[in-house]
């Protein structure tokens, strides 16, 4: 049996513990660059009442509430919260997974009351750091991950084998994790409503549909191998990180430097997983381009920031030699192959490649961004 | 200085400040912090985090005085408190 936790609004709710008067309010978390020009990054559940949610530009969800309230995002005391809600957890000494910053799962499979253990663990949560959780029970992760979704906030829902067909059949298949609205609306096509609907179809009906994916869905609803389920990883086909600028921007230097930014978070985790990548992707947004995106294949494949910065640049100079207005940016390095170990023919290269190693050590032990390339203060 | 509209001032004050805290069972309780030759009893700590900047790892908390609500930072390296931002 697996016990899915998930947190309710998990940054709006810490901003609420941290600032009581907000507590009750409609809520937004933002960048901190603009309250009027970001998108809502996470709302609470009274703005959620109001039809604000995550992914919603900061300027529309104000235009449905006028008195939202507006606090800037600040990483690292979700970061921390979620560690030690983590650390937290494991106490129970039970095999535990992040699912992510704000949703863990355990393997409770010798467990006999699994409803009192979901309730000393939200408990514990809320005495801990005045926020609350919802808990989910089921078979395997999928359906405990879906039951965490189906009593919120701050409740239980266990699907027994006895409760299982009645639960699923009053919620529709989107409601399932990875039913997006494209897929739940092939499968509306197909007379495929609800939980149950898609529950009860086979192996083969839903690979002939949705293909390798319908198999592995399959295979998750109907698990009872607790963890052994859960899907290994693929490799990744690219990697990417945008950002979306408080404003319109023409400042060369300033979008270099953003450009730049984004080229060395996108290395870094090249050089993490040990992948090297020989296409790199620039796409800009901006009032007078709309959408600019271009790609450029090289023969020699790269993960230092530098050299991925130098090929956007490269790409970038097909707009001409005037820097139009930028509102985003996004850098996608893809075609990944594992690094080479090559020895480097030069000995700038190998140096090069030593200076990388380094900079990764040193962020790797006293934190990210402990060392960066001096141009990126300009976005910092 | 807080707006009604519950927006967080970016503008940090990071000024350094003296604080009486009491430090028990591995935690950092702050009770009386000294800022602008005034002091301000601490009524509550609504919330605690930590984050680390480079080698140094600050221990951040957002605290009630009743009336206004602050947050202030300890450096467990350099050991110096500040008052970052007035929430």
């Amino acid at each position: 049996m697996i016990l899915h936790v998930d947190m309710d609004a998990f940054f709006a709710s810490i901003e609420q513990a941290i600032n009581p008067r907000l507590k009750g309010k409609p809520l937004i978390v933002g960048s901190r660059n603009s309250r009027m020009h970001t998108v809502v990054c996470a709302a609470s559940y009274e703005a959620k009442r109001a039809g604000i949610d995550s992914g919603m530009s900061s300027a529309e969800a104000f235009k449905i509430c006028p008195k939202l309230e507006f606090v800037a995002a600040e990483q690292s005391k979700y970061i921390w919260t979620s560690r030690q809600i983590f650390k937290l957890l494991k106490e129970f000494g039970f095999e535990l997974l992040y699912a992510s910053i704000d949703e863990f799962q355990m393997d409770i499979r010798d467990t006999t009351q699994p409803g009192l253990l979901a309730e000393e663990i939200r408990e514990k949560i809320f005495k801990e750091f005045n926020i609350t959780a919802s808990v989910g029970i089921a078979k395997n992760w999928l359906l405990a991950k879906l039951g965490s979704k189906l009593n919120k906030p701050n409740g239980v829902s266990i699907l027994t084998e006895a409760n299982l067909e009645s639960v699923l059949a009053r919620f529709p298949a989107a409601k399932i994790c990875g039913v997006g609205k494209n897929t739940a609306e092939l499968l509306g096509g197909l007379g495929v409503n609800t939980c149950l609907d898609l529950y009860q179809k086979s192996a083969q009906f839903l690979e002939q549909h949705l293909g390798k994916y319908g198999l592995n869905l399959y295979l998750s609803m109907h698990s009872t191998d607790s963890f052994d389920s859960l899907q290994e990883p693929e490799n990744p086909k690219s990697i990417s990180h945008s950002y979306t600028l408080p404003r319109a921007i023409s400042n060369p230097q300033f979008i270099k430097a953003w450009i730049r930014t984004l080229s060395e978070m996108v290395s870094q985790r090249l050089r993490q997983d040990n992948w090297e990548s020989y296409t790199v992707h620039l796409w800009l947004n901006g009032p007078e381009i709309g959408n600019f995106g271009a790609q450029k294949a090289f023969q020699q494949p790269v993960n230092d920031g530098l050299e991925v910065y130098q090929r956007c640049l490269k790409i970038m100079a097909k707009l001409g030699a005037k820097m139009p207005l930028v509102r985003a940016i996004g850098v996608t390095c893809s075609k990944l192959s594992k690094s080479s170990y090559a020895q480097p023919l030069f000995k700038e290269q190998a140096k090069r490649g030593e200076l990388l190693k380094a900079v990764d050590r040193i962020n790797s032990r006293f934190g990210d961004n402990s060392i960066y390339p001096a141009v990126i203060a300009l976005a910092r | 200085m807080p707006d009604d509209s519950g927006y967080q001032n970016p503008d940090c004050l990071n000024q350094q400040i003296e604080v009486l805290a009491l430090f028990k069972a591995a935690k950092i309780l702050p009770r009386i912090f000294f800022w602008n030759n005034k002091i301000y009893k601490i009524k509550k700590v609504t919330y605690n985090w930590q984050e680390r900047l480079g080698k140094e790892t600050i221990s951040y908390f957002s605290v009630s005085t009743g009336i206004d609500l602050y947050q202030i930072s300890f450096n467990n390296t350099t050991y110096v408190w500040k008052i970052n931002k007035i929430i």
